[in-house]
């Protein structure tokens, strides 16, 4: 049925696909979309290293605020449509794959759970989930006594959750039960599944509210993009682009107005000149090393790639690495706790359709009273693919043999809630470098990860409030997970002090004036939400920012 | 264990709306792995295979899923997982040096080949590597409850979740785009799923499980048949 | 995409429109020759055109109830109800059309009775459903749940058809009266609150779709214009014009046979397009559903038949 074009190239990992002034366009089977390209030995005003939430969606708003813009992507630019399998083996394709080290009392499953390689990033492969902060998260220090303030203002960060928003079509309920009144989500809610319906009904049983998720999923066609067809294969990519990621929205518009994205191009090091200011990125293409000229380098490799580039572009004048004066580059990195409870339902639930969070609670991020424990958290339905759903059983039940088959088997009666739940920042956890190296020759990052007591409580907590809501509905065989995360971010904070922050509210490092870090590693905290609207609601601001600072004069 | 959807098959579905070509290749392909080693030597393929066999048992009359095989070309591809415990060796080492010192340790327990021990045997010193109760010069410096978790449970897991028949067997929809689902609440069987055999009704899922299969594939062929002329 | 569902999607719109066409004109043929023939009473012209719309208003109930409950995979045995009535309805009413006796039907009647009987327990049975899911009556419950607004069409086609039966033995030669109400205005307001209803089903389905094109507007603009109208015409009658409101009735019958295009269209552009269709044509918009608004315009043009045919009906 497919009419794929013969000149289609061949691998999208083996050959890079934005060439020869093209881009492929991921809404039209076989299509391309025309790209502006740069040459490498003229300045641009913007390279930006990663095309995820952060870095794709600031290559959109530069490029349409009128910036030359070159993207650095390391991964592959592919088709939805023709090139995602139904199938959890073969999407990995999608993942950050290239080793990396992980200890620490608690060392961290990275990989298929929470790092992308491609046009796109993570949000090829997320879970959609879409939730603004708790406006009181901001200044979560002096408000609620933990954490670190944040540089911005609530109210200035709800209206660009609002330019996101938008820009995903993000499908939400009518009325949003927690937090101050916000506009209307510009598609409504989808079909809630059994899933989501074991949620609805738990929440009801404890006396507390619930609502479907927004997500960045569309509910009804939008342009040339299909509406969800409740395929279940969400967080191994979507393949009929219901889903509204960065391939899919920002940077289309990024080419459209402009930018360049070169895929396949492994950034290795950013050079900076005697006068302390950025002059470009040394990037690995086809199999060699080039350079590209640039006026400002971006930062947004998410919170591992990030601190790790700075890090391996330490120089005589830097030797701790890039934006490093505070020596908290790599350090404070937080995970959000994913703990699950699971139990057995009589009725058929068979979790695998439709998106696998459809309906959750932020009841205990909104309230404060009976937590013996800073910060708070969302619980979601969930709706593991059968290898996720099978390791989440070896791995916190230790089940094999026939007691893992009989346990299987209830797949269909399975139900769960989950997680998001807030870490503390502390600076035992970090990144660092390892003495491996990978297959450009880079050293390797090691990722050093424990829960403090804190973080133990608030997971305990949630456990207890989560088992006792699936007994009430009735649900038998309840069990919780001892062990698991999400999501990264916080190794190069923002701040309003130099000394105890490595970027500003611009993302502009206060070390180096025009090198600029813009993902979730400038999450001061992480509160108790998913954080891709949050960094893509940053990247909008910061682009905002640079323009207005370029139109001063002082970029 | 009675089969839960009897007469059930994940592949009667291969040529319809719910398989796309990417899929159909990706599945092809798994499906036409040979069952025998690429990556392993002998000695070792003999220890994964009855490794495997421990942890996902399979039963006979169904199609056998060559876990070991699939196992062992992640091994060829040295297809790693983007994170490593620091305590483990790369992918390749680690798997060497564990089925290394379980054979050592099964020489040392019963004097014979891992692979030659019987079933309960067998069971007897994985339990005792997941509890990390099995130690030896061969294990160097990786802990053999660490080699159990992060290695033999999700490389095996994974390998043997990754193939339909084992979809089969726990009633997933398998590959569903560019059809997806319509039915979603409670209790809601769209009839491109599996009928699960409710106590003494085993007939009737049976039934509607392959009558789903089979009616699909009539139709199937027609519309093919159309494309082509 | 292949070019097969889209050249599919084109035909049945195509089809659809035709079908449009051939209703109206017919409607003007069948006047014509019928007052070649000899003069009708107008009472029974008005109750073949009630018939007419009941019947079309009964076949996109059978239809869509039929898609639906296929989607509920009739779980209740009771869901092949609204079927068979509506199907019988659609029956009978093709029946009412060709008969020009002045006297009801004892078989359409009561299967007329049936179905609006039928129509409005519906209506009970979606809202006890709706009320037991979590959240009750929630806008989830609302978009996802039984459709509350569904049944009533059956009911609105079988009150319709009970009427065009009342309205044949109200006899010749005076001012028809139906339970002893002006049998036009009765049935202009009976019309105008079946268009305002349908229009506002339509306005919550086409909420739930966020509007994403503009012209899924136009059901929830032009049917309750047509309400409007037709009430004010029946009120002022006969001091009032009834141009205008023939001819937006008229539009209002063609938007729903346009929306019957737009929906094949919309099945056709969602994920895999007619080779999906086993998912396209239950999750899509419901092609069968937008004809209402033509059943409904037709019942409309009847009653403002009846009104100028006696100034004080």
């Amino acid at each position: 049925m497919m009419n794929v074009e013969s000149n289609e190239p061949g691998d999208a990992l083996q050959t890079p696909r934005g060439k020869h002034g093209r881009a492929p366009d991921p809404l039209r089977v076989g299509g391309w979309m025309p790209m502006r390209e740069y040459p490498e030995d003229e300045a641009v005003d913007f390279v930006i290293v990663g095309t995820g939430a952060g870095g794709g969606t600031l290559a959109c708003k530069l490029a349409e605020a009128g910036f030359s813009v070159v993207g650095m992507e390391a991964g592959a630019w592919w088709r939805p449509l023709e090139e995602f399998a139904s199938d959890e083996t073969h999407q990995a394709k999608l993942y950050w794959t290239d080793e990396r080290l992980c200890d620490g009392a608690d060392p961290l499953k990275l990989g298929s759970n929470n790092s992308g390689k491609a046009v796109g990033g993570s949000t090829v492969h997320f879970a959609m989930v879409s939730l603004r902060f708790r406006p009181e998260w901001f200044k979560c220090r002096s408000l609620l006594g933990y954490g670190a303030d944040w540089p911005l203002d609530w109210r200035e960060m709800w209206r660009y959750y609002r330019e996101v928003e938008q820009a995903l079509k993000i499908s939400g309920p009518v009325t949003y039960p927690w937090g101050p009144p916000r506009p209307r989500y510009p598609y409504r809610a989808h079909e809630v599944n059994a899933a989501g319906w074991v949620l609805a009904r738990a929440c009801e049983a404890m006396g507390i509210a619930w609502t479907e998720t927004p997500l960045a999923t569309l509910s009804a066609p939008r342009g040339l993009a299909h509406p969800c067809v409740y395929r279940g294969f969400c967080v191994v990519g979507c393949a009929t682009n219901a889903k509204q990621s960065a391939l899919i929205t920002w940077i289309p518009r990024a080419v459209k107005a402009g930018a360049e994205i070169r895929d396949l191009a492994m950034v290795g090091r950013i050079e900076v000149d005697d006068a302390g200011r950025a002059t470009g990125v040394h990037y690995q293409r086809e199999g060699r090393w080039r350079f590209q000229r640039a006026r400002n380098v971006v930062v947004a490799g998410y919170a591992i790639e990030t601190p790790r580039l700075l890090f391996n572009s330490a120089n005589s004048r830097w030797p701790d690495g890039l934006a490093n004066g505070s020596g908290l580059v790599g350090k404070n990195l937080m995970v959000q706790t994913n703990q699950g409870v699971f139990g057995v339902m009589e009725d058929e639930i068979r979790w695998y359709k439709g998106p696998p969070s459809l309906t959750l609670t932020e009841h205990w991020n909104y309230t404060d009273a009976g937590k013996d424990f800073f910060g708070g958290y969302a619980f979601m339905a969930q709706g593991p693919l059968p290898q996720a759903w099978a390791s989440t059983q070896a791995c916190n039940r230790g089940l094999w043999g026939e007691t893992l088959k009989r346990e299987m088997a209830q797949y269909n009666h399975q139900a769960g809630l989950k997680i998001v739940g807030e870490t503390l920042p502390q600076e035992r956890n970090c990144v660092t470098l390892a003495d491996e190296k990978d297959q450009y020759g880079l050293p390797i990052a090691r990722v050093t990860h424990s829960l403090c007591d804190n973080d133990k409580a608030l997971v305990k907590h949630s456990i207890d409030f989560m088992s006792a809501s699936l007994d009430a509905i009735g649900a038998r065989d309840i069990w919780a997970e001892a062990d698991d995360s999400a999501h990264l971010n916080g190794t190069a904070r923002m701040g309003d002090d130099p000394a105890t922050s490595v970027v500003d509210a611009d993302c502009r490092s206060w070390d180096i004036p025009n090198l600029w870090i813009c993902d979730g590693s400038v999450f001061p905290t992480v509160g108790g939400v998913n954080p891709s609207l949050t960094i893509q609601a940053i990247a909008c601001r910061t682009g905002d920012r640079i323009r207005q600072l370029a139109a001063r004069g002082e970029l | 264990m009675p089969e839960r959807f009897p007469g059930y098959d994940v592949m009667a579905r291969r040529d319809t709306a719910s398989w796309n070509d990417a899929t159909r290749k990706a599945i092809d392909a798994r499906l036409a792995t040979r069952d025998s080693p690429e990556f392993f030597n002998p000695e070792e393929w003999r220890t994964l295979d009855a490794i495997c066999e421990r942890i996902v048992p399979q039963a006979s009359g169904r199609m056998r899923v060559p876990t070991a095989a699939l196992v062992d070309r992640k091994l060829a591809e040295d297809r790693r997982d983007g994170y490593r415990d620091a305590r483990l060796p790369p992918l390749r080492e680690a798997w060497r040096r564990g089925l290394a010192a379980l054979e050592a340790a099964a020489q040392v327990r019963a004097g014979a080949k891992f692979h030659a021990l019987t079933a309960s045997a067998q069971d007897t010193l994985l339990r005792d590597m997941q509890h990390g109760r099995l130690d030896g010069e061969a294990w160097g410096d990786m802990p053999a409850e660490l080699f159990f978790k992060e290695r033999v449970m999700h490389d095996i897991l994974a390998a043997y979740y990754s193939h339909p028949e084992s979809w089969n067997e726990i009633g997933f929809g398998g590959p569903a785009g560019p059809r997806g689902y319509v039915r979603m609440y409670f209790n809601r069987r769209d009839p491109w799923e599996a009928a699960e055999a409710k106590p003494g009704r085993a007939d009737k899922a049976r039934k509607t499980n392959q009558h789903a299969g089979s009616l699909e594939q009539k139709v199937l062929t027609r519309m093919n048949a159309d494309d082509r002329g | 995409m292949s070019a097969k569902p889209q050249s599919g999607g084109v035909v049945l719109g195509m089809l659809a429109l035709a079908a449009g066409v051939t209703a109206l004109s017919r409607r003007r043929c069948s006047r014509a020759r019928g007052a070649g023939r000899r003069t009708p009473q107008p009472t029974v012209t008005a109750a073949r055109r009630l018939n007419r719309a009941a019947g079309l208003i009964a076949t996109s109930t059978l239809l869509d109830s039929g898609v639906e409950h296929y989607r509920g995979s009739f779980h209740n045995k009771a869901m092949l109800t609204p079927l068979v009535a509506s199907a019988l309805t659609f029956a009978v009413s093709v029946h009412g059309t060709g008969d020009d006796r002045p006297v009801a039907h004892r078989i359409r009647d009561p299967i007329y009775a049936g179905a609006a009987l039928t129509g409005l327990v519906g209506t009970f049975f979606h809202l006890y459903n709706v009320g037991k899911r979590p959240g009750g009556f929630s806008w989830q419950n609302l978009f996802y749940g039984s459709p509350l607004g569904a049944p009533s069409a059956l009911a609105l086609s079988g009150l319709l058809g009970y009427y065009s039966e009342r309205l044949r033995g109200s006899g010749a030669g005076k001012a028809p009266r139906v339970f002893g109400l002006r049998a036009g205005r009765a049935l202009a307001a009976l019309t105008a609150m079946g268009l305002a209803a349908t229009a506002a089903e339509a306005g919550l389905l086409h909420f739930r779709g966020a509007y994403h094109d503009p012209f899924m507007y136009v059901p929830v603009t032009v049917p309750p214009i047509a309400a409007v109208l037709l009430v004010e015409t029946a009120a002022t009658h006969p001091h009032k014009p009834r141009g205008l409101t023939r001819w937006w009735l008229r539009l209002t019958a063609l938007v729903g046979f346009v929306g019957a295009g737009f929906h094949i269209f919309g099945v056709h552009r969602d994920m895999g397009g007619w080779h999906n269709w086993r998912q396209n044509v239950l999750n899509g918009p419901p092609i069968p559903a937008p004809p209402s608004f033509t059943g409904l315009a037709l019942a409309g043009l009847a009653a403002l038949g009846l009104i100028e045919e006696h100034p004080n009906a």
